[in-house]
């Protein structure tokens, strides 16, 4: 490989990509949307719970609680629109009383609670519920542990904690960031080949090496550039940037591998934009996974910005270390290897 | 031989099942300008494209300036400059920038874009983005471009086709000048007036082989029919036309009857064009 000519190329493809005013534009406006959505959103979480209760007796200490700040209950006819109602997500939780709750309570049994919590309830949703439940029995029993609470999950149990949505977007908004880059790359790596200028660099001194190298470079610069201020201008290198910075370098590669075979299959732009918008719906598939737990089941995992939004979602807004995340990173480079492989030697069929 | 830039030897190549180019041997002495004629479709392309690094043989062997192509592709491409048939600029640049971009990728440091644009006809427009340039004046850029290293073979894919009389004109003149700097030019053309006028030797290729490699003199000499052709009044007074075939054994007394019987108004020679010689050769013309 020569430096030189490397240096000399990456040049000139910066120069050429910024003098696509459709490329330029598109990513532009990329950012800037991306950025102005992320301020839009809400910073914080909504603080008032509302609970759904199923009471065919309601204990007193119930009426009165449902005066306190914070709380939101709505009253069911059945338990079964209860169930049907946290099912769908329109409460937090849900809280199912026996009948017989009061004849217990007087005779000292433990009536059984049972709770109902949507499958992406975070656990401190559910602690708070727990808690409140107790405190209710015992304010009425004037004993502790006058109740048997038994929980029930309606849909998949998702780990997770509260964040405000913006927070929870960031990896959907990295991820779209990279893929745009793969449409400007392919566009320019194809248009080399449309117009033969590909032929002419390689009757210079230069190798085909030399050509990926710097297709690589660019590719890799510019993705990478563009997501890196997005997300010095959203704060999230805030939390783990090294480990994000490294994630980010990953993806961008994975980008411009991808790019490379987008290009390969393409013969000119209208081409490059068909190919690009399965790629580019699929990659965002696991970054929606990531915004809407329980949305995306665990197939999402073959696909490889799997392991990029979720280390970028691990890292950025749980703190996550390398300990944690390192199996994804080791996934990511590996999708990386196999795929810029392919897409260096379709590309290498392509400029012969 | 020491003398010789191009030296090929039974170069031959296949797409598939397709003979492209059939074991062709020739050689190219330094400084010389080498017409590679024939029509399309007859492998003069990919010979270039061979010559050039950009396609392995699938057999025999090419050289230049000493170095097996097959395996020095980087050091013969730093020697060599190639033009190609169709236009390959960069057009969202500048000529200068075009310029300089090839420049730098044969590490020229110092090379002055501005005079070689003027050198073809490009003054005043070298800042101009390609895109705006007509197809005259990218076919100048283009020979510019093949340039800009100052090689030593210059290869010329169909340098002036489809241009103007003026763009054409210009840049048989710095095909001319470069063999005056002592470059060796392997010029591939349709145009067998140019191969004519310009070449020290053209060959004939057809179906992938080369049929015919010589001096175009020679060319016509070997294959060609010289005659004189004169038109003469006839006794009623009408013009006709009359041909005395040179160089056969009844040329001196026919030359004597026409003069002795015939009123003589105009005459001329004629010689064999390098087209009629190619028909002869191959049953083809050039462009079909």
């Amino acid at each position: 490989m020569n430096p030189g000519i490397i240096k000399t190329l990456v040049a000139k493809d910066a120069s050429l990509y910024l003098r696509n005013r459709l490329f330029a534009f598109l990513t532009a406006l990329g950012i800037v949307s991306f950025i102005v959505i992320y301020f839009v959103l809400p910073s914080s979480v909504d603080e008032e719970l509302e609970i759904g209760l199923y009471a065919p007796v309601l204990p007193p200490v119930f009426e009165l609680i449902q005066e306190e700040a914070g709380l939101k209950f709505q009253i069911f006819e059945s338990e079964e629109a209860l169930i049907e109602a946290v099912t769908e997500g329109d409460y937090a939780a849900g809280v199912a009383l026996p009948a017989d709750i009061m004849e217990k309570f007087a005779s000292g049994q433990k009536p059984q609670i049972t709770l109902y919590f949507p499958s992406d309830a975070l656990e401190e949703v559910k602690d708070a519920v727990e808690v409140m439940i107790r405190e209710l029995a015992y304010l009425q029993t004037g004993q502790p542990l006058a109740v048997e609470l038994s929980t029930e999950i309606l849909g998949p149990d998702m780990l997770g904690e509260q964040l405000p949505p913006r927070d929870r977007m960031v990896p959907l908004f990295a991820v779209l960031i990279l893929m745009m880059e793969t449409m400007g790359l392919a566009s320019l790596i194809s248009n080399e080949v449309e117009k033969g200028t590909g032929q002419a660099l390689l009757v210079t001194p230069m190798s085909v090496t030399d050509l990926f190298a710097a297709k690589g470079v660019i590719g890799v610069s510019l993705a990478l550039g563009q997501v890196v201020f997005f997300m010095v201008i959203v704060g999230g290198l805030n939390s783990q940037p090294l480990i994000i910075l490294t994630t980010l370098l990953l993806g961008s590669v994975l980008v411009t591998g991808i790019a490379f075979l987008v290009a390969s299959m393409a013969k000119d732009i209208m081409s490059v934009m068909a190919w690009s918008i399965p790629v580019f719906i699929t990659l965002s598939i696991p970054a929606f996974g990531v915004m809407f737990p329980g949305a995306v089941t665990g197939w999402a995992k073959a696909i490889p910005s799997y392991y990029l939004a979720d280390t970028v979602h691990q890292a950025a807004n749980f703190g996550a270390g390398w300990g944690d995340i390192w199996p994804n990173l080791v996934i990511l480079l590996g999708f990386n290897l196999v795929i810029v492989w392919g897409g260096i030697m379709a590309l290498r069929r392509k400029f012969r | 031989m020491a003398n010789d830039a191009i030296v090929v030897e039974g170069l031959t190549y296949l797409y598939g099942e397709l003979v492209a180019v059939d074991h062709i041997n020739f050689n190219v002495a330094k400084g010389e300008i080498l017409g590679f004629l024939g029509p399309n479709g007859a492998g003069k392309t990919t010979t270039i494209k061979m010559l050039t690094g950009q396609l392995k043989p699938k057999g025999g062997k090419a050289t230049l300036l000493g170095m097996d192509v097959a395996t020095n592709v980087e050091k013969v491409q730093a020697e060599i400059g190639v033009c190609f048939e169709d236009t390959n600029l960069y057009e969202q640049m500048s000529a200068v920038e075009n310029l300089k971009l090839f420049a730098s990728l044969f590490g020229v440091s110092a090379f002055d874009a501005y005079a070689l644009l003027k050198r073809v006809g490009l003054a005043g427009r070298e800042k101009d983005r390609v895109e705006k340039y007509s197809k005259g004046m990218k076919q100048r850029l283009m020979v510019a471009r093949s340039l800009v290293s100052r090689p030593q073979i210059l290869f010329l894919d169909e340098p002036t086709v489809g241009l103007d009389p003026a763009s054409a004109e210009a840049i048989r003149n710095i095909i001319l000048e470069e063999r005056e700097r002592g470059a060796t030019i392997f010029l591939t053309t349709h145009d067998m007036l140019e191969a004519d006028k310009l070449s020290h030797r053209v060959a004939f290729m057809n179906q992938g082989k080369i049929v015919a490699l010589d001096t175009p003199h020679n060319l016509k000499q070997q294959y060609g029919k010289r005659a004189l052709k004169a038109k003469v009044t006839t006794r009623s007074g009408k013009l006709e036309d009359r041909e005395v075939i040179l160089d056969a054994p009844e040329t001196p007394k026919a030359i004597h009857e026409l003069f002795d019987k015939e009123k003589v108004v105009t005459i001329h020679s004629e010689e064999a064009s390098l087209e009629d010689i190619f028909i002869k050769l191959t049953g083809r013309r050039l462009v079909e």
